[in-house]
């Protein structure tokens, strides 16, 4: 091995002094671009699997605002991310509502639409039949939650036809041709009193030799042969325009019996559980930690021991009588089942641990002073123990928020009791075998938010701390 | 005196544990002990239950539900722990690189653990539905296979007449240069950017590649291709989590110890072979406990696949246990559960057992 030393690029560096010969400075200069070259290197290697990490994020969240998410083939760029049918939609929901973010299409509301079919000259520029058909919008429960139709409060629609000019059209043969234009003005107005409308459905139908080629809003779909350019909503807003499908988390998954969204509750719960969860862990792990770590007790070794079994044991093997125990107790189907039934192990660990870095010396200087052990453990101690504590705060919430198994064991029903996971079982359930991701993607996103902004809070607790993300599982 | 300080002591240690002895009690003692008592016993949560003996243990045997349950857990632990372990380390030595902005590359590569298994099992089903990204992307190597060969072949090509050249001049230059790497690597992007521009070694797929990653009952190799699906899913999720370990063993490794190996001429292998490796070993053994700990109770990703995909292909040892005891439209068997539980039990406490043993007598031989 030490024969390959006189070979090493330290060697020639430290050769290279002897002289500064023309090839002597060559290398020289061969050496550092080596050493730049390695570095631009590491980057690309961090850079890529960065990439690979985030980008399936990425994908999951350009589908989680399309129309279709599971089109052929995937596209990064689509109407929803265009700005310029932002400002399309935020004008459409402004006539329609006077809520520019929303939309909607609501008393006093006046919507223009336009749309522009061409021709080769020669052919007629017929006037499309246009409507607004008798549809609600969705899948799932929607149609128990919308139950008014757009076209019973709009008007008759006012269309007016204005020619635009000729232009040069060159066709896929490189054939060029002379094109005609005509823009369709069309225009309707909520008549009376009435609910505020979500979505305006809208449907153009053409002759195949007429093309659209603009509309205040692009079709959201092109149907039967390319003759039926059709929207979902002409009257969006901006937020409604891209973050369609999440304000449809939170409208279509209702309780039917009162309305109320389910989605809004799933999230309630999973809050009050993993808060509780929290309080519940302080408690436990730093009482048990601190006696642990520094009393003597009759029994202490049995209770350390059967602590690291604990943690060893799978859940499933000790669910049955932890079920069997909440019902006795009468307090299945409540938040409380889920936050008292997990044996919070880990965390007394953690809390042992960090209580034994403590010096003693100053424990035992309050204690001479009189101080009994819960004042010096209280006045003393846990103010002394923030790194620890934020960490198996953040353990606790991140660990009672991500919960699947026990929220499913304990909490079965009303579905208004869920906790956000089952939550998201059961929107996969409603919405997964008609092919609607993109509810469900933007269900999956929400329901990130609340960890994801603790991740951004306590970032170097967590990453700098490998004991808490370790001992997580 | 001092026996009262004792005595005083004792009466504020056992107040102190008490309320995590109690939840430790309940939930996990009672719960163990009631679990092997209703293995023995017939039981289905409402009427009484009926002594059973061990006749629940031989349903188990014979049932082939359990030992295809049993096989997928076995081969599922094995396989995730060994890759996600392999993975974490790779992370691990990326992400200890130091350079500029590493705590950015630390964040990001840490952000797939901390989102609920719910949340990462949804997005990764979108992917791997039938028309899904996944299937678009192989589709796309599909098409492409003839163009990304002779890519690969251009890059050797180059990168080898590079280093005969750079040999030529300077002895100290090895096949992997880093520049010469640059260097080809940029001529293997434009010379394939103009071969795909020609159409070279692009091929008309006559139909996208559908596979059917979830709902289905193909096998590959010892676990179902359902299953392929969450090694994918678990792997992505645990493999961050498990880096972090791996990189505060990195961070404690002195770089005295390397540098010393850089002055005899080590190569970078070598440096992970005799410095890196052995002492990261005691990291290693709690990584690959936690992997067979959380992979055998590996659980939510089953139940959330529910109806995409058929029992027989999704079914784990947890879940197993989970179904007998709630079966849907069914009525619960709480000694199979139970029964299934406690192999379940036994099964985790011997894997580590076995990978402790064998742990100690690698280190001992170094």
């Amino acid at each position: 091995m030490t024969e390959t030393s006189s070979n090493s690029v330290q060697t020639t560096l430290a050769s290279g002094r002897l002289s500064d010969r023309p090839d002597a400075r060559r290398e020289q200069a061969a050496v550092r671009r080596r050493q730049a070259s390695t570095l631009v290197l590491m980057y690309g290697v961090l850079i890529s699997i960065a990439t690979v990490l985030l980008g399936t994020f990425l994908f999951a969240l350009l589908a989680s605002v399309k129309e279709d998410p599971l089109e052929q083939p995937f596209r990064f760029w689509f109407a929803q991310i265009n700005p310029v049918n932002w400002a399309g939609a935020w004008e459409q929901g402004r006539e329609g509502s006077g809520n520019a973010w929303w939309g909607g299409f609501s008393p006093g509301g006046e919507v223009t639409f336009h749309l522009t079919y061409a021709a080769p000259v020669g052919e007629e520029l017929a006037a499309p039949a246009i409507e607004i058909p008798r549809r609600r919008p969705g899948t799932g429960m929607a149609a128990a939650v919308y139950t008014d139709f757009a076209v019973d409060y709009a008007s008759d629609l006012d269309i007016r036809r204005e020619d635009g000019p000729l232009y040069e059209f060159t066709n896929k043969d490189g054939v060029t041709e002379q094109w005609q234009q005509a823009t369709w003005h069309v225009r309707f107005r909520y008549e009376g009193e009435g609910p505020r409308i979500e979505r305006v459905p809208f449907s153009s139908q053409a002759p195949r030799s007429q093309t659209l080629i603009d509309a205040t809003l692009p079709p959201t779909r092109m149907e039967r042969r390319g003759r039926v350019a059709s929207w979902e909503n002409v009257t969006p807003g901006v937020l409604g325009y891209v973050f369609n499908n999440y304000r449809r988390v939170f409208k279509e998954s209702v309780d039917l019996n009162t309305g109320d969204s389910l989605f809004m509750s799933w999230f309630q719960n999973s809050l009050l559980i993993s808060l509780g969860r929290v309080a519940l862990t302080l408690v436990l792990a730093t009482t048990g930690g601190y006696a642990l770590a520094r009393l003597k007790f009759p029994g202490q070794r049995a209770v350390f021991f059967t602590m690291l079994v604990s943690m060893m044991i799978p859940i499933q093997v000790t669910f049955i009588s932890n079920y069997l125990v909440i019902r006795e107790i009468n307090l299945l189907n409540t938040p409380w089942a889920v936050i008292i039934v997990l044996v919070v192990s880990a965390q007394v660990l953690i809390m042992k641990q960090f209580f034994e870095s403590v010096p003693r010396e100053i424990e035992e200087a309050a204690l001479m002073d009189g101080a009994g052990y819960w004042t010096t453990f209280y006045k003393v101690i846990l103010p002394m123990s923030k790194p620890a504590l934020i960490t198996i705060t953040i353990m606790a919430f991140q660990g009672a928020w991500n919960d699947f198994f026990w929220p499913l064991v304990l909490i079965n029903s009303p579905p208004s009791a869920f906790a956000l996971p089952v939550g998201l079982l059961s929107l996969r359930n409603a919405y997964g075998g008609a092919g609607d991701w993109s509810l469900i993607l933007a269900g999956a996103f929400m329901s990130t938010v609340p960890v994801l902004i603790l991740f951004m809070v306590f970032q170097r607790y967590i990453v700098d701390n490998p004991i808490a993300s370790g001992s997580k599982e | 005196m001092n026996k009262s300080l004792a005595h005083k002591e004792r009466i504020a240690g056992i107040l102190f544990i008490l309320p995590f002895c109690v939840s430790l009690f309940v939930f996990f003692v009672y719960a163990l002990g009631r679990t092997f008592l209703f293995s023995l016993q017939s039981y289905d949560l409402f009427s009484a239950p009926v002594w059973n003996g061990l006749g629940n243990y031989l349903a188990l045997v014979g049932d082939p539900l359990f030992i295809l349950a049993l096989k997928h857990s076995l081969a599922f632990s094995i396989v995730v722990t060994t890759l996600q372990t392999g993975l974490a380390l790779l992370l691990a030595m990326a992400a200890n690189k130091q350079v500029k902005g590493k705590g950015v590359f630390r964040t990001i590569y840490y952000f797939p653990s901390i989102l609920s298994s719910a949340a990462m099992t949804l997005i990764f089903m979108w992917l791997f539905q039938r028309k899904g990204v996944l299937n678009q992307g192989l589709s796309w190597l599909s098409a492409h296979g003839g163009l990304l060969a002779v890519a690969l072949g251009i890059f050797l090509a180059v990168q080898t007449l590079q280093f005969v050249l750079g040999r030529r001049r300077y002895d100290w230059v090895r096949w992997g240069d880093p520049f010469h790497l640059i260097v080809s690597l940029g001529v293997t992007a434009i010379a394939t950017l103009v071969l795909a521009g020609l159409g070279v070694g692009v091929r008309d797929l006559a139909e996208p590649v559908t596979v059917t990653w979830l709902n289905t009952r193909e096998t590959f190799g010892p676990l179902p291709r359902t299953i392929w699906a969450i090694v994918a899913m678990n792997t992505f999720t645990t493999v961050p989590t498990l880096m972090l370990l791996y990189l505060a063993g990195l961070q404690s490794i002195p770089d005295s110890l390397y540098e010393a190996a850089r002055l005899e001429g080590a190569s970078a292998w070598q440096q992970i072979r005799y410095i890196t490796w052995p002492r990261l070993m005691p990291v290693s053994f709690t990584v690959v406990t936690l992997g067979i700990i959380g992979t055998l109770q590996m659980f939510d990703q089953v139940a959330l696949l529910g109806d995409a995909a058929p029992l027989e292909s999704k079914i784990t040892l947890a879940y197993f246990t989970y179904h007998n005891a709630f079966p849907p439209g069914g009525t619960p068997r709480i000694g199979m559960a139970s029964a299934g539980a406690l192999v379940l039990a036994l099964l985790t406490l011997v894997m580590v057992l076995i990978q402790r043993s064998v742990g100690v007598s690698e280190t001992t031989n170094d």
